[in-house]
Order: structure tokens, then sequence, then C-alpha cells
């Protein structure tokens, strides 16, 4: 068997700008992610009771569902409803937020809860707003406990944006697609872009660990 | 815009065989991972230092890499080196049991070092051959810690195995979406589909939940 590495030489402008694609995928959406998880941590811990069971039905189901079918869902079936579609990126986006964002509540409400009621009777004490206690005593101790979390999340982020290529997102793997298709090398093609991939997540989960062990006294009460 | 809802019922029989196919991928990934993951778990923990990175460079490795691309590689290049094309199924199989071999290693390894050694060099003291000690002492204690791990693995593979409708697997997503491709019903199909999974979900990710309050280990 010969290898002919030529048609990833030849290409490496397209799969640079696919990685670019990816990369900014998963920053959006891991961004976009922990702010949505944020708010739905924040309103089924302190919310209205009557919006809880929803956002645990909400939770559970995006824990039920495979996000290809959220991704497929979103771009195939929703613009049939609202009557508008999105650039296969921002179909992208947005399913990828719904699904992980789901992941990010559960791992923000775990962190709050993990601070001990002592500290919130404490600054409530001393005369705090919920609002301050929020993000003078809890925010900044859960944050250093959940960083760990947070890396799975990004990590997840960036495996995830793989599947946009179902929907035809010009990411690093649709790139890949269309070289192996046009080249007959998929061996060559495949096999560099998971040489891209793990050299894109290894330094991510590596470098979390390192802060985390870091910083982790921070977080401890 | 009209909908057509009779098409999921006309389909019905393609739905639900491709349902069963995503269960029966699910079982069989697991049946083969965990041992799968026991093995690579042994492999680190031995005191080769061989084995040790062989097992530490294939848990990085596939831990690593989006599961989807790891599909397309096993399809793609496994037939070159073997010579011979896998039926799609298999080369699933093989894709998916690679995947979650490299989870289920991570929590067994993490579950063994969970126990304090004190436990296993007092089982030692005791005068418990090493056997013994691992299988009296460390593996009972460890199993209650892994079990709320492996049923959340579980979930995410349930999932994950929808990912293999890439390389054509006649699993649930695969076949909604042909039927859509012949039907043109796309929102009713792709509906169904996301219905399906989450009938089948939802319960599973509840038994998780219930699985980690009552086995879960509160530090």
């Amino acid at each position: 068997m010969e290898f002919d590495f030529s048609p990833i030489a030849d290409n490496w402008r397209f799969f640079a700008g696919g990685l670019g694609v990816t990369v900014a995928l998963s920053l959006i959406s891991a961004v976009t992610s922990i702010l949505a998880g944020l708010a739905i941590a924040l309103l089924r811990l302190y919310g209205p009771g009557w919006l809880r069971p929803l956002l645990v039905f909400y939770i559970d189901s995006m824990r039920a569902i495979p996000v290809l079918v959220v991704l497929v869902w979103m771009y195939f079936a929703f613009p049939l409803f609202v009557g508008f579609t999105f650039a296969p990126f921002w179909a992208a986006v947005i399913a990828l937020t719904l699904h992980i964002a789901a992941y990010a509540a559960e791992v923000i409400r775990a962190g709050i809860e993990s601070i001990r009621p002592g500290q919130t009777r404490a600054a409530l004490a001393l005369g705090m707003s919920r609002a301050q206690l929020l993000r003078k005593v809890l925010l900044p101790q859960a944050t250093i406990r959940m960083l760990p979390a947070f890396g799975s999340i990004l990590t997840i982020a960036i495996k995830d944006t793989a599947i946009a290529t179902v929907i035809a997102v010009p990411e690093l793997m649709h790139r890949a697609e269309t070289v192996a298709g046009q080249s007959y090398r998929p061996v060559e093609v495949f096999t560099a872009v998971m040489v891209a991939y793990f050299a894109i997540l290894f330094p991510v989960t590596r470098g979390i660990d390192r802060l985390y062990h870091r910083v982790a006294h921070l977080g401890r009460s | 815009m009209t909908f057509d809802w009779s098409v999921i019922w006309t389909h019905r029989q393609a739905l639900l065989e491709g349902a069963a196919l995503t269960v029966g991928l699910t079982v069989l990934t697991m049946l083969l991972a965990v041992p799968g993951g026991i093995m690579l778990a042994l492999m680190r923990l031995s005191s080769n230092r061989l084995l040790q990175s062989a097992s530490l460079a294939f848990v990085e490795f596939f831990r690593n890499l989006p599961l989807i691309l790891v599909i397309y590689w096993v399809f793609y290049v496994m037939p070159m080196a073997v010579e011979f094309q896998l039926s799609p199924l298999v080369t699933a199989l093989v894709a998916l049991v690679l995947n979650i071999s490299a989870y289920n290693a991570e929590t067994f390894r993490a579950g063994i070092n969970s126990i304090r050694k004190g436990q296993l060099e007092a089982a030692l003291a005791m005068g418990m051959s090493r056997r013994q000690a691992m299988f009296k002492v460390v593996i009972p204690q460890a199993g209650r810690r892994i079990l709320p791990v492996i049923a959340s693995t579980w979930v995410s593979l349930f999932k994950d195995t929808s990912l293999v409708s890439v390389i054509a697997v006649s699993e649930l997503a695969y076949s909604a979406m042909q039927i859509r491709a012949q039907t043109f019903r796309v929102l009713e199909m792709l509906t169904a589909m996301a219905v399906l999974y989450w009938l089948m979900g939802y319960p599973q990710a509840k038994l998780v939940d219930w699985i980690h309050r009552k086995y879960g280990v509160k530090e």
C-alpha cells in the first residue's frame, strides 16, 4: 500500500479554513452554552416554582436525544415551522447550544449547590443582597470547582462540531469528506484530520487539568 | 404548510426495526466495551511500563477524537489494513467499542484508585493473597462507585449510536432519514425520529439519576 499525502498538501488552505470554522463553531457554542446553562441553572434554583418542572423536563430531554437528531431537526424541520431557514453554521450553533446548555446547567447547579449553606447564611447576615451573594460569594468559588466540568463541556463542544458535517457546515470534518471524495485518498485525508483533531483537543484537556490543579485551593471551603 | 402524520404509521415497520437496531448496537457495544475497559484498566495498573503506556496512549487517543471521525476512519482505513471490507454494522461496532472501551478504562481505573491504599494493605496484612484482596475487598467497593459512571456512559453510548448512520447502518436515525428522503415528509419524519429517541432515552436518563442517588458516593 502506498501513501500519498499530496491531497492534503494541495488543499492546505481549504483545510485551514475548515479548521477555522471548527474552532469558531466550538468557541461560540461553548460560550453560548455556558451562558444559557447559567441562566437555566439560576432560574431552576431561584426562579418561580412553575418554571422548575419545565426546565427539568428540558434538561432530561436533552440528555435523552442524540445531538445529531437535534441538529438535523433544527436545520431541516424547524424552518418548515417558522418559515425561514438558518445558515448551516447558525443552525449548528443553535442546536449545539440547545444540547450542551442542558449539561452546562447541571454542572453549574451542582457547583452552586456544592458551596456550603453556611456561606449563604453568613453573606445574608452581613446584609448582602441575593445578587451580591451570588456574584461575590457563590459564583467565584463554584466557578473554580466547575473548571474540570467546563473543560469537558469545551471538549464536548469541539467534538460535537464534527457532527455538524451532516448539515454541511464547512468545518474540518466536512472538508475532509469533500477532499477524500475528490482525491480517492480517504486513508491519508482522514488520518491527517484525525491528527489535527487530536492536536486541538489534547492541549485543551491537558491545559484545563493544569489550570485546575493550580487554582483548586481557591475553591476549597 | 400541510402536514401528513400518517406517513409515520405507514413506515412504522422500518422505524421500529431501526429502533431495535439502535438498542441492539448499544447492548452489544457495552457487552464488548466492559471487558475491553477492564483489560485496558488492568494494563494501566500493571507494573509493566510498556503495557502502561500502550493503555494510556489508547485511552488518550480515543477520548480526544470526535466519534464520527473514528467511524469514518474505521470505515475507510481498516479495510485497507485487513484486506477485506467489513459490513457497515461490524465497522460501526468496532468504532463504538474502541471509543467506549477508552471511556470505560478510565472509569475502572479511577474506581479502583479511589479505594484507599490502606484497605489493600490491611487485606494483605490479614494474610489474603493479592488476588483475594482485589476480588474481596477492593473490587466490590470500587463496583459501587463505578456503576453510576457506567450508567452515564450507557446513555451517552445510546445517543452516540445515532452517529453510525453516516456509514449507512440502518439504525433509527438512518431509517428515519431514508424515509424522509423517499417521502419528502421532512418535518413529520424528523419529529418522529426525535420522539422515538426521546421515548427510549428519557426513561434511561431517569434511571441513571436513580442509580446516582442510590449508589453515588458522597465525599
